[in-house]
This record gives structure tokens, sequence and C-alpha cells, in this order.
């Protein structure tokens, strides 16, 4: 336990999830693909390798003891267990190579995921397992699963799946529906696994559709998927980055108890959605944790906690999105300290 | 019909993102013998002008920016093979493309059409493209403008290196780059010479890096092969 803590990660979500006083904020920089770091392995030998993935979490976390652990490598895991064929770069994040779904026939073939079997989730499962089994007493472990417009767009390719929110509909609903019921089985496989899944859906940022195609083709989807999260009895978070006032209050709408912000002013979020959700973030990924140093990066964390602890449903000090993978340590180490330091104040979820 | 309304018809049939009747005016503005340069310039462009300013007030977002441009692609088919052959023209060349490690290319793709529109010979190398390509093509074409989008924190770096190789093979173009997480200053530290936050500012920070040099705007000039000179650069949509 660090020790400047009263409590373990675990506890503390806990007490914050109930309403109870915590001895601190939770602290969580997304630390997805920059965990393969702690263990010196490129991110293809992370990814690729269930032992390697949950081992280099499991160091990761021993290092930094941030509050969630997650399990991540990125948003198209989905689609690539239905079929979309992904490139591995040598020390990068895996990204979209052929979406699945060439044609608009191909809609026949798409079936929903089966987590023991398909694509890389094998992986992802036993990175859970092992890290549940190491470290799950003390901290919740958290695989992250591209949500279902973020997925239906690896599918079919994100310029013509988003061309399709007028041109064909019909199809947008059809893929849609598959997508969900895939999140949905690998909900229910990731908790048995041990896991408490979360949920991003980038592709419907606020910079990318209008709010009005949110509610007619996102939203819905969403809220059956935070239902069923729910009926595990767990909590709902959605993370959208990019630019989101547009589509806050959607999100809000979702069911997610926890939003995920990114590019938004922690204060306007606030006001918007505050009295709804707990808020989540947001010190930028590039100008801060990448390329800040630990005085610019600690002034950003104060000025977060400054706008958002307050926030009547409760706020976890994040990054906005994925800290990359060449953050300098001391950098991580910064944002810590930072929130360690300024974030020791009671503050309930409810 | 007026030439007034063919025009008005065309701009607006952009605007509406849709093909089938730019398909209609088109064909009225080639029946009625309206100069194409015009249709194009009067009505086309005019129509994606709009659709800049709409995405601008985010009345507009991703995909009708991209149906709108598919709309105005097809009436300058249409419209093409109806131009007098003229000489070269003397347009502003920009290469753009992703630079290699990213294949998130929507934001460049954006860039493309808003660029395309403001009267830049686009030369689009796509996506993961390797940094000597940039060079290479830059420096054969000997453009005036080179475009880096990024998405990725992992692959912002390469944008430096891009701009250090190119000044070191004594290759003059203006740079300008943009993505998710790039950052004025980021862009200031690499020795960029500018940077867009979207599609839409794009287009006037180009236009700002050659605002001593009058830049000819494709579509109001009479040059007319530059609209078949912007097609081959444009081969993914077009």
């Amino acid at each position: 336990m660090n020790a400047a803590d009263e409590m373990t990660p675990k506890e503390r979500m806990l007490a914050m999830l109930q309403g109870k006083d915590t001895d601190r904020l939770l602290v969580s920089p997304l630390i997805l693909n920059f965990a393969s770091r702690s263990l010196n392995l490129p991110v293809r030998s992370f990814c690729t390798d269930g032992k390697n993935m949950g081992d280099a979490n499991i160091a990761c976390f021993k290092k930094y003891r941030h509050d969630i652990v997650y399990i991540f490598s990125t948003t198209s895991t989905v689609a690539e267990a239905m079929g979309t064929r992904m490139y591995f770069p040598e020390d990068d994040a895996p990204q979209v190579e052929t979406p699945f779904l060439q044609s608009r026939e191909d809609i026949t073939k798409l079936k929903p995921v089966n987590p023991e079997k398909d694509g890389r989730i094998p992986v992802y499962l036993e990175a859970i397992k092992r890290c549940v089994d190491a470290i799950g007493d003390e901290v919740f472990i958290v695989p992250v699963i591209g949500a279902p417009f973020t997925t239906s767009a690896a599918l079919r390719g994100t310029e013509t799946f988003i061309k399709e929110l007028y041109t064909d509909p019909e199809l947008v609903h059809a893929v849609m529906k598959v997508t969900t019921q895939s999140v949905k089985n690998l909900v229910d496989a990731y908790v048995k696994a041990g896991g408490v899944p979360v949920a991003v859906e980038p592709v419907a940022t606020g910079s990318m559709i209008s709010e009005n195609h949110f509610r007619a083709f996102v939203l819905p989807y969403l809220k059956e998927v935070y239902a069923h999260i729910h009926s595990h009895k767990l909590p709902g978070v959605l993370h959208i980055c990019g630019k989101i006032k547009r589509v806050i209050a959607c999100m809000a709408e979702s069911g997610a108890d926890i939003l995920s912000v990114d590019a938004i002013d922690l204060e306007e979020a606030k006001e918007l959605v505050g009295d709804k959700v707990c808020l989540m973030g947001n010190i930028s990924p590039a100008d801060g944790m990448l390329s800040g140093n630990p005085e610019t990066i600690t002034t950003m964390v104060k000025d977060c906690i400054t706008k958002a602890a307050d926030n009547p449903k409760g706020f976890i000090l994040a990054t906005g999105c994925e800290v990359p993978i060449k953050t300098p340590h001391e950098n991580i180490i910064a944002f810590l300290e930072a929130g360690r330091k300024f974030a020791r104040l009671p503050v309930g979820f409810n | 019909m007026e030439k007034s309304d063919i025009l008005n018809n065309l701009a607006q049939a952009v605007i509406d993102m849709d093909i089938a009747r730019v398909s209609k005016a088109a064909a009225e503005a080639i029946s009625s013998h309206i100069d194409p340069y015009e249709a194009i310039t009067d009505g086309l462009a005019k129509g994606m002008d709009k659709v800049s300013e709409l995405f601008e007030h985010e009345e507009y977002f991703v995909p009708e920016i991209l149906l709108c441009a598919d709309a105005m692609y097809a009436g300058i088919e249409m419209l093409k093979p109806h131009f007098p052959k003229e000489a070269a023209p003397n347009k502003k060349k920009a290469v753009i493309g992703v630079v290699k490690g990213d294949t998130h290319d929507i934001g460049k793709n954006l860039v493309k059409i808003m660029l395309d529109n403001a009267g830049f010979e686009m030369h689009d190398l796509g996506r993961n493209v390797p940094y000597a390509k940039f060079i290479d093509i830059a420096g054969g074409l000997n453009a005036d403008l080179v475009c880096l989008s990024t998405l990725m924190t992992t692959t912002m770096d390469g944008m430096q290196v891009i701009i250090e190789d190119m000044k070191k093979a004594g290759i003059p173009s203006r740079i300008m780059i943009g993505g998710g997480p790039i950052s004025p200053a980021f862009a200031k530290n690499i020795g960029a010479d500018g940077y867009a936050k979207n599609a839409a500012e794009a287009v006037k920070v180009a236009k700002g890096l050659f605002q001593t040099i009058q830049v000819p705007l494709i579509f109001k000039t009479p040059e007319f092969v530059s609209v078949r000179k912007m097609k081959e650069g444009c081969n993914e949509r077009c």
C-alpha cells in the first residue's frame, strides 16, 4: 500500500460506489497498452498473449498502485473477434486493416461473439484471470469493451458506416443488433472471469456525429448494454474521448453511472450532467502525460480536482484518454502523487 | 429553366447530400449550355462552401461532409467531359497523408476534401505513409504544401522526423499538421508552418501560409485542366 493511502484501491472503489466515505478520491490514469512497459514488452507481444498481458498489468499495478487496472489493447477487439482483420504494429496498439463487412450482403455471415473461441478474447480472458488471482483482492480488474457503435464501425469501415446512417439506416440497425449481442456476451464472459467490464464508444464522439444520430443509432443500444451490466449488479462506466459537449447529455441517459470524459471543461460537464452521473477525467494524454513535465501535470491535476471534486455524483481523477505508451515514468508518478496529495477529501458516490 | 436556378439547384443538392438531384441539375446545366466551369464555381463549389460553414458551426458532422463531397464529385464527373482543353494551371500543389504507424484517415480525408474545394491540387498518399515517401513525393512534385495527419500520440513524433528530413533534403514546401493529439504548441515545437484543429480551419490556415502569393482558386481560374488534375490525386473516393 502507498504510504499516503489508508484504503486499498478496491476498498476505495467499493466505498465510493456505496456512497460511504473514502480516504481520498480515486486516481485512475487510463493505463492500457502502457502497462506493457512494466515488463519491457513490445505492444504486439503484450496484446497477443494472455500471460504477457496479465503479468504486465500485475507488474504495472505493483509499481504504481493506481486505483483501476484496465485490460485493453484496442477499441476494435470485438470487431476483430467477429471477423475484421487487424494490423499489429511491432510496438503499438493494433489497428483495423480490413473490415469484415465488405458488402451489404456480408451481414448474413455476421454472428455474435463466442468469447471462449473468437479472436483475441481468450487472450483477454486469460489476462483477467491472472490479474484477478494475483491482485484481485486489492484492485478491481476492468476489461474495456468496444461498445456497439464503435464495434460496428470497425466491422463495416468507419467512413462507409457513418455514411450509411443516411443511406442505409436499416443495415446500420441490423449490424448494431448483432454487435450489441456480442458486447453482452463479452460482459458475461468477463464477469465470469472476475472482471468488472466497462464500455467505450469513441466513434460516437461529438466531433464525429450529431446528437440526433447519437439518439437514433447509439443511445438505444447503449441502454441495452448498461441494463445488462446492471443485471450483474455492477456499475456502468462509459468512456467517449474527443469533443463530447454535444453528446454528454445523451451519454448520461445511457444508464451509465460513471462517464469518463476527454475534451470538455469539467466545470461545464458538472453543470450539464453532474447531478446524474459520476465524472471521470480528464488530464490531456498528449499535452499532459506525454509532453508535459511533473510540474505542469501537477498543475493540471490541481485544476481538475478544483473543478470537479465537488461534482454531486462524485469524481474520479483520470486521464482524458489512454496514457501514451511513451509517457515518461516520472510523469505517471507526478500524476499519481498530485492526485493523492490533492484528492484527500471524502467524496461519496451518491 | 433560368441559369441561376440551375446553379442554385446544383449548390442546394450538394448541401442536401443528394446525388440524384446533383446529377439532374448537372444534366440540365449541360443541355442549357451553361459553362461547365461556372456550373462548378457558382454551383457545386458554392454548395460545398456552405457545407464547410455548416461544419464549422457544428450543424454538419462527418457523415454529412462525406455525403456532400460524394454529391459534389458526382457532379464534377458529369461536367468534366464538357471542358475545353486548356493549358496546365498554376495551382498550389499539396501533398497529404497520415504518417507511418497510423491508419486512421477520416480527418485527413476531410482536410483533403476541403482543400480540394478551396483550390489546392491535392496529392493523397493515403494512410500509414512511410516518412521517406512524403519527402520523395513532395520533392518530386515540387509541392507547395505538405499536410501531415495523425490521431495517435505514438505516431506524432514521426511528424518531426519528416519535417527535419525535408529541411535536410532542401525541400522548401510549407508544412501544415493536424490530428487528435496535436496542439499548436506541438506544431510550433517541431517546426511546422501551420496547425489546423479541423478541416474547415485547415483551409484558412493553408491559404494563410501563401497569403503574400495569390492562391489561384481552381474553381475561380479559367484553367479547366485543373479539375482533371485534381481528380488524379484523389483516387480514393472518386
